[in-house]
Parts: structure tokens; C-alpha cells; sequence
């Protein structure tokens, strides 16, 4: 009897428990519809506000290719011992005998430099392009605009357009990303303030060798004035090889070799190139960098000379750089001071990757004005931009 | 001559055999080690001592380039200021983006941070979100599917080892994680204070909260103000601990620590970036017990 009671007892609680299960269920049940519901709603609410353009606005949208446009500018205010109108007649004897075009900063008082508009895209799975609009008072003028492959065997590039000679180290970069404000005088005196920039054809191939080592050969039309200024073929002809090797785990070296030769209105003109950089990383920002270019020129009609730069910047962290330039040329035409040589020091703030201020102090002992050796000091503090989509400069 | 003929047999399947990859951070390689066996050769460019965002482009790392088959990278912005200029100058078409042998690691995960608009104004941030995935385990798994999947693509001589690799090292990787993250249970709840936003995959996974950054703005230097209102901020919220990466300085994180009285941890970033963390597993187990001395 007892078991029986036991027993009903126990099937009516397991019952009254079931009940109770089935209704907190059917809750639960309930609840879950409605969410279903409400999420429901919501996918259709997403669907409606995504078909919208596709009714017609947003079907030959082509924003996603953009090309990367970057706005870059460089102004200075200089002070300087020399007046502006005599400045601007400067010569430099042997090597530049009328006054030319002045690089940058001609004037003591506000310099706006240069706005350049770079604008690069890819344009296929085999070839990029590239160009560098400098936006001056006067108008647009296309400083750099090349293509480049992309999809050429055995580690060979062609690049081909108008573009800065890829030889030594200073040549192919652009004013804004140079350590000092100015330009070395033996690569202003050889070929001017835009460098040797020419159109043509490049080629370069790596080695497949472990350490770097890279050939380049360039055919260029030859109207740079200063060294060549015949535009005619055969073409000015340029060949450079370049190696790189890491002495220690935070030293590297970087060493290159360059020849070319080509034709001025009075014959041929020679020019041998040798550079030398050595980097050391202290950290993550910090470095020590030690960078020299010599070059060496042989011109029918004008002789021998030769000059160089050597650069020695500190830096010190993400924000802070000094830096240390040493200018001569030291090799003129007979009859001609080889004396001719400047010092450069500078000590730069970057408030962040993308602007620069820099402080430069210079002493500048190759210029004649007026007939008369003229030794010119100058300080400048300068401003640098480099807004947008702007690549990275390399090592 | 047959001697001749079987060594020269030997070179050419030597050479053949291997597939040679190239990763930009330790923690790829090592993923990378895991799926391809001895079927890879794995190189890395960047130094796990150097900040991610800032690695030297030395043209000595031109030619790994030139020669390989894979590249692997964290994506997400970080190699945006190093990669370009050495990809541009290797000449190698099998690597570009868009090519079979690159592969982009964030493609796969879940980015966090993701910022709704994007300006300079705010300092050195990603558009495409935090590139720091690495820092959480889990996300290891999407990552080793994805290279084993482009392995097999490369070399499908291999795919059925890229597969069986894959699956070793899945379950391998499972039974970790369980553990871990059962250890990593201990410090939930737990508030931090950072120099650059570079835990958070880590502090997210483990319920961890971070308060602040050392750097008021990303990849923007410590200025006195945001010191002394980040040291304010600490003694309210009682934080006990400054997790420092090892590459920036450490003069700020202890200059606060000093006034706060909290702890400065020091903390790989990445495989092999401190003593002791020179496997995947080794990295986190390093992080778990500097952050969270109480778990086991």
C-alpha cells in the first residue's frame, strides 16, 4: 500500500514537474519567436537599405581605385649676408660660369619652394604608374612621370616615362625627403636643381645572388645642359651596380658604382660615380647614418673635375635629428680655384611622420658674385609636408 | 658518373622540394613552420626587438624577397611603412598583392578597434582596425588554415601533407587553447594600463581591461599632460600594472609606476621578443604569466 502512495505521489510530482518544464518552454519558445522576429525585421530593414543603390547610383561607382594622391610642399624663411640681386648672379668658377636657375630658397626673407602633386595607381596585373606634378607660380610642369612592370621573369623591372636616374643615392630622391635643404654642389653644378631627369627607358635586374646586388642601365635622351644637352641619339647611356651587405645585425652597408656617358655640343662627356652609405639602428628610432657621393666628370670643351658630399645625421629618436654636411669640389679645369667647398648643419623636429621643421646653418665658400670670391652664410628654417596617400620612402 | 647523376638528382629535389617562404614577423614563421613541415623554407624579415610598425627596409632583405615562392603578412596597415619600398625593388611577380604567393593574415580575422572615420588628426591609426591580432591565440587557427590552404595551392604535389600537417597541428593547438584559456580564467576582470594600444586581442579574449595608453595618441611620443592625467586616472581606478612592449622607452612607464605604485610588465609582442617566448606556445604562456602571475 505504502509503495502504492509512494509511487502516485511520485508520478504526480514528475508530472507536476513535467507541467511545469513544458510551460517555462513554451516561454522560452515564445521568446525565442520574438527575438526571431524582431532580428527578421531587422534583416529585411538591412536588405531594403542595401538594395537602395543598387537602383542605379552606385553601379559604375569606381572610388575603390583611386589612385594614392599625396599633396607635398616645401616653404622656407632664410636669412642670408648677401642681397637677394646679387645672390640670384652667383657663380661658381670652372663649374658654373653664368648664373643659372638657384635650387631652392633664392630668396633671403619667405621661399614658397615647390607643391608637388604625386599621384601613383597600379594599372594592370603588369604595369604601375607614377607621377610627380610640381605645381609652381608659373603652372604645372611634370617633373616625374614614369610606368613601371610589374610582371617581368627572372627579377628584371622596366621603367620607362621621364624619371630621376636611379645612380647613387641623392639623385632619385626628391628634394622633400633629402637630409639638408640644399643641394649637393657637385650634383647642382653637373646637372642642375631637378638632378639628372631625363625621359627614357631603365632597366633593373637583381642578381640572384644571397647578398644584394643590383644592375641598372638607363638610355636617356641627354637634354640635361649642364653635363650634356645634346637631344639627339644615340642617347645618353648610363650603367650602375649596386651591393649590400649587413655587417652586423643592426649595420648595414650600401655601396654603389656608376658610369655613363653621353654627348655635349662639343664632343663626349664622362662622368664616373662612386657611393658609399653606412647605417647603424640603435633602436627602433634611432639611427646613425653616414652617406657619400663622389663624382667625377671628363667634358669635351670644359676638362676634368670632380666633387663630393659627404652626410653624417644622428637620429635620435622618432622626433629629433642633427646632422653634419661636408660639400667640395676639389678637382677644377686648370686656371680655375679647387678650393671651392661648404658646411652644412642642421637639427630637425618632426612633430610626426608626415611634417618636418628644420634648422639649418650653412657656410658656403664657392660662389663668386660680382667677379669677387664671396664666402655667403645663410640660416633658413624650413617646413615640410607630405599629406595624403604617400608611399614609403626606401632605406 | 652515376655518383654525379644521383648527386645532381639529389640537388634538384632538394631544390624542388621546398617551398621558400618568406614571413614579414616571427609568429608567421612559426605558423608557417607548423603547417609546411619540412616541406618550407621559412624566412623572417622583421626583428621581433624592432617596433612592427617601423622595420629598417635594408636592402639585404631584398634578395629573400627576389627568391620566394610565399609571402605571408600580418596585414592590416602594420607593414605599410617598410614593405612596400623592398616588395617594389624584389622584382618578383609571384609575391605582389593580387598573386597566388601573398598572403594577407588579416584577411581571415575579425579585426578589432576598427575605427568609423579615419583622419591623421588622430594620430597613426589603422583604418582597416588594431593589426595586433597576433596577440590572441585563437586567432592562430583561421591564420594555419589559410597558409596550409595557399601551401597546398603552390605545391599541390604536397596538399594531402599540407592537410595532414594541418590537422596535427589543429588538434595540437585545441587541447592548448583549452588549457589556456582555462588558466587565463584567474585574471578576468583585471584593469591594465598599456603604451600603444598592442594587447587588446589578449585583453579582450580574457575579459582583461585596459584604461589607458602611455602614447596619447597612437604613434604619437608621451607628453607631460597626458602623464599626469594618465596617472590620476590610475590612482582612481586602483591599476595596478603598466604592461610595457619592449621596444619603446621605459622611462615614462616607470616614471608612472613610481607615482602609483604599480607594476611595469614587460611583454613579447611577438614570438621571441623576449627570453624565454621563441615558440608560438612559449610566446603566450610567457604573456600569461607576466600578466596574470596567479594563473598556472
Amino acid at each position: 500500500m505504502k509503495k502504492i502512495i509512494v509511487c502516485t505521489l511520485f508520478g504526480a510530482g514528475m508530472l507536476y514537474a513535467y507541467d511545469n518544464d513544458i510551460e517555462q518552454l513554451n516561454a522560452k519558445l515564445d521568446q525565442q519567436q520574438m527575438v526571431i522576429e524582431k532580428l527578421q525585421q531587422r534583416i529585411d530593414d538591412l536588405e531594403n537599405s542595401m538594395q537602395k543603390p543598387q537602383q542605379g547610383l552606385g553601379a559604375f561607382d569606381q572610388t575603390s581605385f583611386l589612385p594614392d594622391i599625396a599633396l607635398i610642399t616645401n616653404m622656407a624663411v632664410v636669412a642670408r649676408d648677401v642681397k637677394n640681386s646679387a645672390y640670384a648672379t652667383y657663380q661658381i668658377p670652372g663649374f658654373l660660369d653664368s648664373p643659372g636657375e638657384i635650387p631652392f630658397n633664392p630668396n633671403r626673407g619667405f621661399n614658397m619652394n615647390y607643391a608637388e602633386l604625386e599621384i601613383s595607381s597600379t594599372v594592370d596585373p603588369y604595369f604601375d604608374v607614377a607621377t610627380a606634378l610640381h605645381i609652381e607660380k608659373e603652372g604645372l610642369h611634370i617633373g616625374e612621370l614614369f610606368i613601371t612592370t610589374r610582371a617581368l621573369p627572372y627579377h628584371l623591372r622596366i621603367k620607362a616615362g621621364k624619371f630621376k636616374s636611379e645612380f647613387g643615392r641623392i639623385n632619385q630622391k626628391h628634394q622633400h625627403v633629402w637630409n639638408f635643404s640644399s643641394q649637393p654642389l657637385v650634383f647642382e653644378t653637373f646637372f642642375g636643381p631637378a638632378g639628372l631627369n631625363d625621359e627614357g627607358i631603365q632597366l633593373h635586374w637583381n642578381l640572384p645572388t644571397e647578398t644584394y646586388l643590383m644592375a641598372g642601365f638607363e638610355a636617356m635622351q641627354g637634354g640635361n645642359a649642364r653635363s650634356f644637352g645634346s637631344s639627339d641619339i644615340p642617347p645618353l647611356m648610363l650603367g650602375y651596380l649596386k651591393g649590400s651587405t649587413d655587417l652586423t645585425d643592426t649595420t648595414s652597408l650600401l655601396a654603389g658604382a656608376t658610369y655613363m656617358h653621353g654627348r655635349n655640343p662639343e664632343g663626349h662627356t664622362d662622368i664616373y660615380g662612386a657611393d658609399l652609405t653606412l647605417k647603424s639602428f640603435l633602436g627602433s628610432y634611432s639611427a646613425v647614418s653616414w652617406q657619400s657621393e663622389l663624382l667625377y666628370r671628363n667634358k669635351d670643351g670644359t676638362g676634368k673635375q670632380a666633387g663630393l658630399y659627404s652626410e653624417l645625421v644622428y637620429d635620435y629618436d622618432q622626433n629629433w635629428a642633427v646632422g653634419v654636411r661636408y660639400d667640395t669640389l676639389f678637382k677644377n679645369i686648370d686656371t680655375q680655384p679647387d678650393d671651392l667647398d661648404r658646411y652644412t648643419m642642421m637639427i630637425q623636429y618632426k612633430p610626426f611622420e608626415f611634417s618636418k621643421l628644420r634648422l639649418q646653418y650653412t657656410y658656403d665658400r664657392s660662389k663668386v658674385i660680382d667677379g669677387v670670391r664671396r664666402d655667403i652664410q645663410e640660416i633658413l628654417l624650413g617646413l615640410t609636408i607630405e599629406a595624403g596617400a604617400h608611399g614609403t620612402h626606401a632605406f | 658518373m652515376r655518383a654525379l647523376f644521383t648527386l645532381l638528382f639529389i640537388g634538384i629535389t632538394l631544390l624542388s622540394a621546398n617551398v621558400n617562404v618568406v614571413t614579414t614577423y616571427p609568429y608567421l614563421a612559426e605558423t608557417v613552420k607548423a603547417v609546411g613541415g619540412d616541406l618550407v623554407r621559412v624566412k623572417t624579415l622583421a626583428s621581433p626587438k624592432m617596433d612592427p610598425h617601423f622595420i629598417v627596409p635594408k636592402p639585404s632583405l631584398i634578395p629573400l624577397l627576389s627568391r620566394a615562392d610565399l609571402l605571408v603578412i600580418n596585414g592590416a596597415g602594420l607593414e605599410i611603412g617598410w614593405l612596400p619600398p623592398l616588395l617594389k625593388r624584389a622584382h618578383n611577380p609571384h609575391i605582389q598583392p593580387g598573386s597566388i604567393g601573398f598572403v594577407d593574415g588579416s584577411q581571415v580575422i575579425h579585426l578589432l578597434n576598427r575605427p568609423s572615420s579615419v583622419s591623421r588628426a588622430y594620430g597613426d591609426v589603422h583604418p582597416e582596425g588594431n593589426p595586433h591580432y597576433a596577440l590572441d591565440p585563437h586567432n592562430i587557427i583561421p591564420l594555419a588554415k589559410l597558409i596550409a590552404k595557399r601551401l597546398a595551392k603552390i605545391d599541390p604535389e604536397h596538399q594531402s601533407d599540407y592537410q595532414t600537417n594541418l590537422a596535427t597541428f589543429l588538434t595540437r593547438w585545441q587541447t592548448f587553447l583549452k588549457a589556456f584559456d582555462q588558466r587565463m580564467q584567474a585574471c578576468q576582470g583585471k584593469k591594465v594600463v598599456q603604451y600603444h594600444n598592442l594587447f587588446n586581442y589578449f585583453l579582450k579574449r580574457y575579459g582583461i581591461v585596459s584604461v589607458g595608453t602611455i602614447e596619447p595618441l597612437p604613434g604619437i611620443a608621451p607628453s607631460a599632460k597626458h602623464t599626469i592625467a594618465l596617472i590620476g586616472l590610475m590612482k582612481k581606478e586602483k591599476i595596478g600594472m603598466i604592461l610595457q612592449d619592449v621596444y619603446h622607452e621605459r622611462k615614462t612607464a616607470h616614471f608612472i609606476a613610481s607615482k602609483t605604485g604599480a607594476d611595469v610588465v614587460l611583454l613579447p609582442h611577438d614570438v621571441s621578443a623576449v627570453e624565454g617566448a621563441n615558440t608560438l606556445q612559449n610566446f603566450y604562456q610567457t604573456i600569461a604569466k607576466r600578466l596574470c602571475p596567479s594563473s598556472k
